[in-house]
């Protein structure tokens, strides 16, 4: 499930502007440079609404690349499609002393297709260019106009589009006529726009500038949470051909529903005998639906094929089921009009999928969020989601593709805000027992069983499927021991609503133990080690971690009959703070040596302060995750 | 010279029916119950039967002659990891005066379903074509109805105007192939050079003389109609540490080399050393701008002003020219205008910033040439005819005092003589003004090697302080170089150090010579950390492997079909002294180890000791090959292996009272 089914066809890069012709990079004020590695001089973005069929984006804008990390901030990359024009490219290149070394212009670009993997179609294509420059600092200047024959999506402006890019000076200017109805969402912005309004038209500009570079600090939450940005949304729209207005979610998937997706649902009259007769025996909704869907993914696959109304509409149910693949809207659409012929009602919801969870501003509608679409069924209250891209995905499991978010549900009623499940802590398990023998020699041999579920059910599913050579290559990956063997491998998978896998192995780890003058050294925790985190000082960023999960392993030993029975150094630990809690305890009762260990990490936001807390957490789990026995041998 | 050049040995029984081309839709039970343990018991989808055609034909209607290829084949597909087999990309080639077209497109997926075969024929308006980049068409379809067990079948027909490289056959795939033959028709006016390159080969092959295969202006032209077949083929898979995937892909490639015109006439494609040796020192693009020198006659005293033997002009007039041109990141062997521009815009392609570098050399009387060479991710170069297309790169080659130098000026923090990773590929041309050329190994041309050096002192609290000491050179100080580089200081290189480093604290740091490259960068970072210990009942165990310690062996892999190809040898010790907090013997530690890899290929010594209150470890590993034979592989994992059972060991002091 991991294709990416992105399907809206739009990609803008508002980044903008200046006016300023001296490119000398020693005029960049040293707070700018810091932790900076390309510098935003300067950016004018202009968009100017002369009618909804006709928006003009104008972008100046001046980006000093300080060294090689900063190069691709140097690239200019423009996507187009039918309804999108790109009128004129202008650029030049300025060296360090700000001397001009280089002109360019719309030849000198690169221009491909924008699709990406496996796309059977793709309406978008993409102009690119990086100028190539190995002398740091340099300076590129770019000019370039676009013409958009829609205004469903208006170009949004993000001044300060990453961490490591510092900028002088930018602004947004947004003209419309003073009739035009709008709805706008500024995030992190200080002060008013400078707003001036005659007869003919009404601008607004909102500036920026001196926004310092920020060095990137791990589990941080996404930047598109907090950075600047301002984002505009037109009452009355065009788009390909088709008119509309909104001014809220109800009125947006209103318009979703009536213009995109009705009327693609008729199915072949043999398909209906075959689902009327495959759900005759099933007396719940809820089995009737998980019939229907087995059908489905036993019918089709994923094939990304973005036409249709800019990719929004999906293909019709009909051609699905003639042709037996589609596109995520197609697979939904069709899998709606399965449990249709069933009567069970299901909604079309339009959702940001992605491992990082996105959810749809509940605040701001637009056309722009969302680039996946799943179905959910309310099934009178117990609601059940399914993805429809993947063909072995249990029944009403949506993974982290698609967890705990807000999304847009399509009804006929108008658009609803959604939020899909969350997998909990508890949810993400992976519970394992091994029964190990340590010969004299050192060589350790045994059985391994671990469950996974929830994100880490995720994780290992890949796996199940793949042949067998394939998948000893892929353990001994994943348990990262020198010289590991995997006898038999085998799989066995409860696709449930909660689904799980469970992995049994034997496998044989020759001279795991190591031997050493008469001792035996024996690092316990053969399988789970949890990494360290950077330690990051003077942290400013919330801590975020996104999703929790619980490990819990259990080992037992057979020591070799030459080992002599030392005690144990006390080694057991037990740890519990708001990020987690954790506990190893090791156990020796004659030769059988138990090792026991369990790590909870919770998910959420915690204050900036408390990262040293979590670094010293994990910290001292991973120290005590390398803890290693050292027994001494019969003479 | 009617008949085709075969490189290779013929020695086949011809006792085979060669298959024409099989008919579409006759699927059979067998192809149905086909086994995949036959061939691949890992195999996702098999090809069952694939056949293809490519032969020179007239075109009435645009009066050229063009190559048609014609392609078909069968896939069972076995699960569904095996189903992006029924996703087709054929890609074709574009310029604004020609193009390769893809017609009569068919294809259908059969499901034997209760007894009978279903077939669901793609429908044409499931054909897409997309405009990949400015030379590439993509033409796209996928099949419909894929299930378990599928078989798919699907042929096409191309139009070619590139007859040069006539039309190369990839016998192997990402898939296994049970059935693979190549039936091509070369008109006896046109001779090729063919080459099958792999590991695999050939099943078997027959060539016979079809009367009368194409008319022009009315004569009739006889062709050789030559089969070329490969059965039970192995997936393709590609392996860590290997260079150009094509070197390894078995494949049949064409090169044409001649022509004989109608008129009488004899075109001549590819040619003799001989003949290329003249062509690239007269051509206006390289050899013209090896001589150069007047470019370089008013600076050249400025630049040797501090040289007084050769090799140290040498080393002057690369520096020069690394400072003077900056490479533009394009590959060429040819200058893309002339070096002089290169010189006047300080930027240039590879052969511009090294032609300059030649003539530059020359102009200060030292015996300079160019090399011409492929990179390593171009594959390896035809040894044995001249295959201009192969090669894609240029470096200089000087030769002082009997000793020569490879020297390549696109690496700003490269020192002299060691050339880039990059051009580290089999051999090379020497191509000189007025000898012929030769061929030359390409080595690194220095030696790559890391040494650690700490002192430093174990606290009563257990935590050790002290000082590292890192000295790199060759590859090594090229690639921390770069990275350093990366950054706006060093300072911000070692914070980011610094937080990978999550148990070591780097209090204090210095980096000497990074712009010097001549000379070994030199890191010096004072820090602290815990190294993991016990300490019962007065014994001190702590594991002294804390500076780059091997911890995954990167030779896993139980059988290895292709070389081990690791670009350069090398060379890294660790040497650490740290007093300890009063006196100590010790109880145990690693064992002090020396092994090695055959034929010298490498080694690693371990030795620890205390005396007194000094604990001290010196560790050696060697790379003494570039690359190994896959043969050597067993060696290689046995040798990390050992390495690593090694560094588990603890060191155990005991105080002595």
């Amino acid at each position: 499930m991991k294709s990416t089914t992105i399907f809206f066809s739009l990609l803008f890069f508002a980044i903008t502007a200046f006016s300023q012709d001296n490119y000398d990079a020693d005029l960049i004020p040293s707070n700018l440079k810091n932790r900076a590695n390309a510098t935003i001089r300067n950016e004018e973005t202009t968009v100017d609404m002369r009618a909804p069929d006709n928006v003009i984006l104008n972008v100046k804008k001046a980006v000093t690349v300080l060294n090689k990390n900063g190069e691709e901030k140097a690239r200019l990359v423009l996507f187009y499609d039918k309804s999108t024009l790109i009128k004129s490219i202008k650029g030049e290149v300025y060296n360090a002393a700000g001397i001009l070394t280089k002109k360019f212009n719309q030849g000198n670009f690169s221009d491909e297709s924008a699709a990406d993997g496996f796309s059977l179609f793709v309406d978008d294509r993409v102009k690119h260019y990086l100028p190539s420059e190995n002398v740091y600092p340099y300076t590129v200047v770019y000019n370039y106009e676009i013409r958009y024959k829609q205004n469903l999506i208006i170009p949004e402006w993000i001044p300060q589009p990453a961490d490591d890019i510092s900028v002088e000076k930018g602004s947004y200017t947004f003209i419309c006529k003073p009739s035009d109805e709008l709805r706008i969402k500024t995030q992190n912005f200080q002060g008013k726009p400078e707003e001036t309004i005659n007869d003919k038209q009404k601008v607004m500009v909102w500036k920026i500038n001196n926004l310092f570079a920020v060095k990137p600090e791990p589990f941080s939450p996404d930047r598109a949470t907090y950075q600047t940005a301002v984002k505009i949304a037109a009452k009355d729209f065009i788009y390909y051909d088709h008119k509309g207005r909104y001014k809220n979610w109800q009125e947006l998937g209103k318009w979703n529903y009536e213009d995109l997706l009705k009327n693609r649902k008729t199915l072949p009259p043999t398909t209906i005998q075959t689902i009327t007769g495959l759900v005759a025996a099933e007396k719940t909704d809820k089995d009737k639906a998980r019939k229907i869907y087995e059908y489905m993914q036993k019918k089709t696959r994923y094939i990304s094929v973005q036409v249709g109304i800019g990719g929004f509409q999906p293909a019709s149910a009909a051609e699905v089921d003639m042709l037996g693949y589609g596109d995520c809207k197609a697979l939904v659409n069709y899998t709606q009009s399965l449990l249709d012929v069933a009567g069970i009602e299901s909604y079309y919801c339009v959702v940001e999928a992605g491992s990082k969870k996105v959810s749809f501003d509940p605040g701001f509608a637009d056309m722009i969020q969302g680039n996946h679409v799943i179905l959910c069924m309310p099934l009178k209250g117990d609601t059940t989601w399914l993805e429809c891209t993947d063909q072995k995905i249990p029944f009403g499991f949506l993974s982290t593709f698609t967890d705990d978010r807000i999304v847009l549900a399509c009804t006929k009623d108008g658009g609803k805000l959604l939020k899909t499940p969350k997998l909990t802590a508890a949810d993400n398990f992976q519970i394992r027992s091994a029964n190990l023998n340590i010969l004299a020699n050192g060589d350790v041999s045994g059985k391994m069983t671990t469950t996974f579920a929830g994100s880490q059910y995720d994780d290992n599913e890949e796996i199940i499927d793949k042949p067998l050579t394939e998948q000893k290559k892929l353990l001994s990956g994943i348990y990262d021991i020198d010289n590991i063997y995997f006898n038999t491998i085998n799989y066995n998978q409860k696709k449930s609503l909660n689904p799980e896998v469970t992995e049994n192995l034997s496998l044989d780890i020759p001279h795991y133990a190591g031997l050493n003058n008469n001792k035996l050294f024996l690092k316990v925790n053969a399988f789970n080690v949890q990494p360290n985190i950077p330690e990051v000082r003077n942290r400013t960023k919330p801590v975020y971690i996104s999703r929790g999960s619980t490990d819990e392993d259990t080992i037992i030993y057979n020591l070799p009959e030459t080992i002599q029975t030392n005690l144990l150094p006390d080694s057991d630990k037990s740890l519990k703070t708001i990020f987690g809690e954790y506990t190893c305890k090791t156990v020796l009762e004659g030769k059988k040596l138990t090792y026991h260990r369990k790590l909870v990490i919770n998910d959420g936001t915690f204050p900036p302060e408390s990262y040293s807390d979590f670094y010293n957490f994990i910290n001292e789990v991973n120290t005590a995750d390398n803890l290693k026995l050292i027994f001494s041998l019969k003479k | 010279m009617k008949k085709i050049l075969l490189l290779f040995i013929l020695s086949f029984s011809l006792a085979t029916s060669y298959a024409q081309n099989f008919n579409f839709g006759a699927i059979t039970l067998d192809d149905v119950e086909f086994d995949r343990n036959k061939i691949d018991s890992n195999a996702n989808a098999v090809v069952l039967k694939e056949f293809g055609t490519a032969s020179i034909q007239l075109n009435d209607s645009k009066g050229i002659t063009e190559l048609i290829f014609e392609y078909h084949v069968k896939i069972k597909i076995y699960n569904k990891e095996g189903y992006k087999q029924a996703n087709i990309i054929i890609p074709t080639y574009k310029d604004g005066t020609r193009e390769e077209l893809i017609s009569t497109i068919r294809a259908s997926t059969f499901n034997y379903e209760n007894g009978r075969f279903v077939e669901s024929v793609m429908d044409k308006k499931a054909i897409f074509t997309e405009n990949r980049s400015k030379y590439t068409v993509l033409t796209k379809f996928t099949l419909p109805n894929i299930k378990d067990g599928s078989i798919i079948e699907y042929s096409y027909r191309l139009e070619s105007p590139n007859l040069f490289n006539f039309k190369k056959w990839e016998f192997q795939s990402d898939i296994p192939k049970v059935y693979s033959e190549y039936l091509v028709y070369v008109p006896a006016m046109y001779n090729y050079n063919v080459s099958l390159r792999g590991f695999y080969k050939l099943s078997d092959t027959k060539s016979e003389v079809a009367k009368e295969c194409m008319r022009i202006s009315g004569t009739p032209i006889d062709c050789s109609k030559i089969w070329y077949i490969m059965k039970n083929i192995p997936a393709f898979i590609e392996e860590d540490y290997m260079t150009a995937a094509s070197n390894f892909k078995s494949a049949i490639y064409f090169e044409l080399s001649e022509q004989q015109m109608l008129s009488g006439g004899n075109q001549k494609y590819t040619k003799t050393w001989k003949d290329i040796d003249y062509e690239l020192t007269s051509e206006k693009s390289l050899g013209s701008q090896m001589k150069r020198k007047d470019l370089f006659k008013d600076v050249m005293p400025a630049i040797l002003k501090n040289s007084t033997d050769d090799l140290s002009k040498a080393k002057a007039i690369y520096e020069y020219i690394k400072k003077q041109i900056k490479w533009n990141n394009y590959y060429g062997k040819y200058s893309e205008d002339n070096i002089k521009k290169a010189l006047d815009m300080h930027s240039g392609n590879v052969a511009d910033v090294n032609l300059s570098l030649i003539s530059a050399l020359s102009a200060a009387n030292l015996d300079a040439e160019a090399v011409i060479l492929s990179t390593r991710d171009n594959g390896v170069v035809n040894k044995l005819y001249p295959v201009m297309s192969d090669f894609n790169y240029l470096i200089a080659k000087v030769n002082i005092n009997g000793t020569s130098y490879l020297l390549d000026a696109t690496e700003p923090l490269a020192p002299f003589g060691l050339l880039p990773l990059r051009c580290v590929n089999d051999q090379g041309r020497v191509i000189n003004l007025k000898k012929p050329s030769y061929w030359i190994d390409m080595v690194a041309g220095r030696k790559t090697s890391t040494s650690y050096i700490m002192q430093g002192k174990l606290g009563i609290d257990g935590k050790i302080k002290g000082t590292i000491i890192t000295h790199s050179t060759g590859y090594a100080a090229l690639t921390k170089r770069k990275e350093i580089k990366k950054y706006n200081s060093p300072d911000e290189y070692v914070e980011k150090l610094d937080d990978r480093l999550a148990k070591i604290k780097i209090l204090k740091q210095e980096i000497q010579n990074i712009d010097s490259v001549e000379n070994a960068l030199t890191e010096t970072y004072e820090v602290e950390f815990s190294p993991v210990a016990n300490a019962t009942e007065g014994d001190l165990y702590f594991n002294p492997f804390f500076i780059n310690p091997v911890t995954k062996n990167p030779f896993n892999l139980n059988v290895r079909t292709y070389p081990v190809d690791l670009g350069a040898a090398s060379d890294e010790r660790v040497t650490i002294n740290i007093a300890l907090p009063g006196k100590y013997t010790i109880n145990e530690k690693p064992k002090d180890l020396a092994i090695g890899l055959p034929n010298a290929g490498g080694k690693y010594v371990l030795k620890t000791l205390v005396e007194d209150d000094v604990f001290s470890f010196s560790q050696i590993l060697q790379f003494n090959k570039a690359i190994y034979e896959a043969e050597e592989y067993p060696y290689l994992k046995e040798f990390y292996s050992k390495i690593i059972q090694n560094e588990k060991a603890d060191v155990s002091l005991k105080q002595t009272k």
